[in-house]
Order: structure tokens, then sequence, then C-alpha cells
């Protein structure tokens, strides 16, 4: 079961990794339309402006295609990739967006690892048939089907639920909603916490909410500058291999990289993630408040010019950093004489040491 | 002994290359010879050489997604994790993988 959970988040994973690049190129095209060409950008037929967000708007319908085929190529190797890019469209296609397109994804991946079980034993001679006819017949044709009859309606009613729920939201409960996303963003730095809240936000972003992903941006943005803030508090609270990855934290920070924070919080789990948190979570309520958005999914300080109010994005970021920074400072014990060395390795003595024992030899057939 | 190994995760920015570090920094302070390829957004950097994989004596796929060219290892012994492993415990994995290889 265990087993199944790592290979369904790897698949996904592998669909986030491929869309990633192609929403930060689409997605800033857009942006920078806007910017020169003002908010009615999309209706000025032929203007520089126009053409330069014609090329960012068509690349964003690629968004959900290229990820179901990606995650079809991650489960199934190559016959997944062109019936996953069939049934991504279709997920447009029908407004089932991003959910659609993951869902889609599975089914087609695992339909054709089922043929290609099915196909095995066929006699040499129409062998060449199964990759180049048989599989990419089949699954498009009964993928597409049960996309359009049974799969995707269920999918487009909770998408449009869950835009209208995002749209009603009262203040009170858009302050709740931002700390949420923001703060579980901003508990693992980059690991399968931060990335699941990232799937969600990214998957919205797609579907043209943009803010919940401000909240995500501040989660992954906030945790480095907090912890360059401490540093300046408290500066003698830092071991000498922790200065040494503060250091990292203003170029990576600055670039939103924000896995630089892993090291600190290695060191320190707790006082980092609770600080973290507190942070991350006050920002992104603000941010909600303030209505900021954003339309990319990575590129650090940047493409903060790009968002939606990004004074008040500013304005929140340096918020959550002040107050992750303040409370890392306060909650940061004296060092002890002999703590001031770490070879940073990771040994077996660490706090959260992972569990070695499920690892065993395997054979690639 | 000599390892190979492939690292990649999902942004393919930052933890595929920590974890290369990482994992090469764990096995030469435990006396093994070791070489890995990465696998990030940018695409495949260091390239094994078959020489590399075929006088290798396990293979460590430190990978959070699909990777290229899985089959050069047919016949390896392969160790596949996932490069949070490394980043939490790289020498307890080496300490393991040697009593893994030694059975």
């Amino acid at each position: 079961m265990k087993q199944q959970l790592t290979m369904v988040k790897k698949h996904v994973m592998t669909g986030i990794s491929f869309m990633i690049p192609l929403v930060v190129g689409a997605g800033l095209c857009m942006a920078i339309s806007i910017i020169i060409g003002g908010p009615n950008v999309s209706t000025a037929e032929g203007t520089f402006a126009y053409t330069v967000n014609r090329i960012g708007s068509l690349g964003m319908t690629l968004v959900v295609p290229v990820i179901t085929a990606a995650i079809a190529y991650s489960i199934a190797d190559r016959p997944g990739v062109a019936p996953g890019l069939i049934i991504g469209l279709i997920c447009t296609e029908i407004k089932a967006g991003f959910i659609g397109g993951i869902v889609g994804a599975f089914l087609v991946g695992y339909f054709v690892n089922w043929l290609k079980k099915i196909f095995r034993n066929v006699p040499e001679s129409i062998k060449g048939l199964v990759p180049i006819l048989l599989i990419p017949l089949i699954a498009t044709f009964v993928c597409g089907l049960l996309m359009f009859y049974v799969v995707g309606q269920p999918i487009v009613a909770f998408m449009d639920a869950l835009t209208n729920f995002l749209m009603s939201m009262q203040s009170g409960s858009k302050f709740v909603f931002g700390f949420l996303v923001s703060g579980l963003a901003g508990t693992d730095f980059g690991g399968p916490i931060n990335k699941s809240v990232s799937l969600f936000a990214n998957g919205l972003m797609v579907d043209g909410i943009l803010e919940p992903e401000a909240c995500k941006l501040l989660g992954c943005m906030i945790p480095p500058m907090g912890i360059i803030v401490a540093y300046i508090l408290a500066r003698k609270k830092f071991t000498k291999a922790e200065k040494e990855a503060v250091k990292a934290c203003l170029p990576m920070g600055i670039c939103m990289i924000t896995e630089c924070v892993i090291p600190l919080a290695m060191n320190d789990l707790w006082r980092v993630v609770l600080s973290s948190v507190v942070g991350c979570g006050i920002a992104g309520g603000l941010s909600m408040l303030m209505g900021v958005g954003a339309s990319v999914p990575h590129g650090g300080w940047f493409v903060i010019p790009t968002f939606q109010n990004p004074v008040g994005y500013v304005i929140c970021m340096v918020v959550g950093s002040l107050i992750m920074g303040v409370l890392l400072a306060v909650l940061k014990r004296p060092l002890k004489e002999d703590e001031d060395s770490l070879d940073g390795l990771g040994t077996s003595s660490g706090k959260a040491a992972v569990n070695l024992d499920d690892i065993k030899i395997e054979e690639i057939g | 002994m000599n390892i190979v190994g492939i690292t990649a995760c999902p942004t393919g920015i930052a933890h595929t290359y920590i974890t290369k570090k990482k994992l090469i920094q764990a096995a030469e302070s435990r006396g093994h010879h070791c070489r890995v390829e990465t696998q990030g957004t940018i695409g495949v950097e260091d390239e094994l050489t078959p020489q590399e994989i075929a006088d290798a004596d396990v293979v460590i796929l430190a990978v959070d997604v699909k990777i290229h060219g899985e089959e050069r290892f047919k016949g390896k012994p392969v160790i596949r994790i996932t490069t949070e492993t490394v980043m939490q415990n790289a020498v307890g994995l080496i300490q393991k993988v040697e009593s893994l290889i030694k059975k």
C-alpha cells in the first residue's frame, strides 16, 4: 500500500516537473503583455502586446495536456504520451481543468499498461502493430469516451463548486484559508507537504483563481528571509555550520529556492518550522484579504511585478519575514560550548532520521 | 565499492544537486568511489558512461520522478530511494547499502 502511494506520488511529481517550465514561460508572457499593453490586451488585436499575450495564452492551453501526458508517461512510458495529450486536451475543453487532467492521466496510464499486458503474447508478425496502431487507437478511443461521458462530469461539477466556494468567501474565512495555504506551504521547505499545497494552488491558478497561488508563493519565499531576519537579530545563537547555511539563504531565497532552509531546520526542527508556519500563515491570511494574486508558479522576486497587487504582496512578504524572524530569534536556544561543529552529512543520530529498513535491492527487467 | 547513482527531484533545481553532493560526500567518507548523474529540469548532466555502469557494484537511484535511461542498469543491483532519504541520512544509507551488498 505504502509502495503504491509512493508510486502515485512519483507519477504526479513527474507531471509537475514537466509542467513548471511551461507555466513559467507561458504565464510570464501573459503577465508581461499585461504590463506593456494594459489590462485589455487580450482584445487589442494587431498590437505587439497582443501578440505576446497570444504566445502566453496559447501556452497556457497546453498546461493540462502536458501534465496529463507527463503523468501517463511516468506510469506507462512512451505509449502513454499520445493518449495522455489528447485526454488532457479533452479536460481543457470540457473545463474539468487540472484535477480532471490528473485523474485522466491515471486512467490513461493504467489502461495503457493493461493493454501492454494483454498484447504481450501476440505473434511476432503483428508485434509492430501494438505500439503504433493498437495502443494509441484503443487507449485514446476508450479513455476519451470515458472522459467525456463518465469521469469528466463529476469533476466539472466539483470544479464549479470549488470555484464558487472560493469566490464567495467572506473576510474571516478568507484569512483562515490564506493562513492554511501559506502555513502549510511553509511547513517543510519544498518537501512533500509544500508540494501538495503547490499542486492545489497551481491547479486553481491554471483554472484562473489566482489568490491561493500568491499564498503558496509567500509560503515558499518567506522562510529564507525569516531565517535571515532571525540571524540579524540573534547572531550568537547560530552555529558555524548554520551561519554557512544562512549565507546561502539570500541568493537562494530571492530565487524562491526555499530548500536552503532545510539544513537549518534539520538542526533545530520544531523551532524553525513553528516560526515559519506562524510567519507564513499570517502573511497568507493578509494576502487573501488584500486580494493579492499570482499567475506564475515559480520565479522568486523577479516575477513579483507581474502579480495582481504586487505592492500588497511585498507588504505581506515583509510582515511574514519579520514575524518569522523575531519568533525564531526568541525561540532559538543560546549555543552550548561543544555544539559548534557539524559535519552536515546527516547521521543516524539525527532527530528526523528516516526509516532505512524498507530499503532493498531490486532488479530492473 | 564502486557506486553509481542518479538524482532527480520534481522541481529539478535544488534537491537534485544537494542530494548529489551529499551522496558523494557520504560515500567517500565511508571509503567508496562514487559517481552521480543528475537529471534536473535542465536535462541530463554528468552522464554515466557504460564503462562506469559496468564497473559499478551497486546503483543508487535517489529519484522522486521518472528518469531517463533506467534500462542501462539491467542486471545490476539497484537501490531505489527518494531524495529525502539522502537529505536526511546519507551516511546511514551508505551503511545500509554496504550491508545489503555484502549479503
